[in-house]
């Protein structure tokens, strides 16, 4: 009888170490499972935050290219106005002015046409010349359309 | 898997051609048609009247702005899509 109880006792702590060392043995692979899964979430945190700052950079990107566009509409609006003037200025009357100078006004819209065929060329993505970068003066800039051929231009 | 850029090239910019108005008037129309034969070109013009002309002028200035505002916007579009891509229009 007290034999049998030795062997149960030696049986049950067999077993105990047995079982504690599983216990361990999941224990570090549950840590192995946390760890892996910690490095997941870091990595989705971050990919998160990349995804963020890229999208408030494209945000911002919108918000400039749709700013430039309206400024250029606009700029492009005053050309046209100016035009207007130019032909009905302070009640002008071309057709009365070419006849009474038609020489002059005959060189003058020839000037005015090459300029403005100019202005077509660059509006189509012609590159400005270093002339046309350069003018920032009355006598040097394309009166037809400074705010495409001048960027240095400043009306006074 | 993002799509490839289209990377299409720019239009060509317009290279155009400078032409020559000629103002005819009921005092000088005789002059001009001797003017043009003697510089052998055919004594014909195409006429518009200073109305006309006006309007003509604004026409083509409206052409120019909406030309103007498309191939920026294409440039922007190129610009937001394609932002690594090199724009082959680039000044030189």
């Amino acid at each position: 009888m007290f034999g049998s109880l030795k062997i149960a006792m030696v049986a049950i702590l067999i077993t105990g170490i047995a079982g504690a060392g599983m216990y361990v043995m999941k224990l570090r692979s549950d840590n192995a499972i946390l760890k892996a899964n910690q490095l997941k979430l870091e990595s989705a945190v971050a990919d998160q935050k990349a995804l963020i700052v890229n999208q408030k950079k494209d945000f911002e990107d919108i918000l400039d290219a749709n700013n430039k566009m309206n400024e250029l509409v606009s700029i492009l609006k005053k050309d046209l106005d100016d035009l207007d003037k130019r032909f009905n200025k302070k009640n002008r009357d071309v057709g009365k002015l070419a006849i009474a100078k038609t020489e002059s006004i005959e060189r003058i819209t020839n000037g005015a046409s090459a300029l403005a065929t100019r202005c077509i060329e660059i509006a189509s993505g012609s590159p400005l010349t270093e002339k046309e970068k350069n003018a920032t003066k009355k006598s040097e800039i394309n009166s037809e359309c400074p705010s495409i051929a001048n960027p240095n231009y400043v009306p006074y | 898997m993002p799509r490839a850029n289209l990377n299409l090239d720019k239009p060509t910019p317009l290279e155009l051609e400078n032409l020559r108005w000629i103002i005819i008037t009921s005092e000088n129309a005789e002059e001009v048609f001797k003017k043009l034969e003697e510089q052998g070109i055919d004594p014909v013009l195409w006429g518009l009247t200073d109305k006309d002309f006006e309007l003509l002028a604004k026409n083509f200035a409206q052409i120019r702005n909406q030309l103007k505002i498309t191939n920026d916007l294409l440039d922007k579009y190129k610009k937001y899509y394609e932002p690594e891509v090199k724009n082959n229009n680039t000044k030189k």
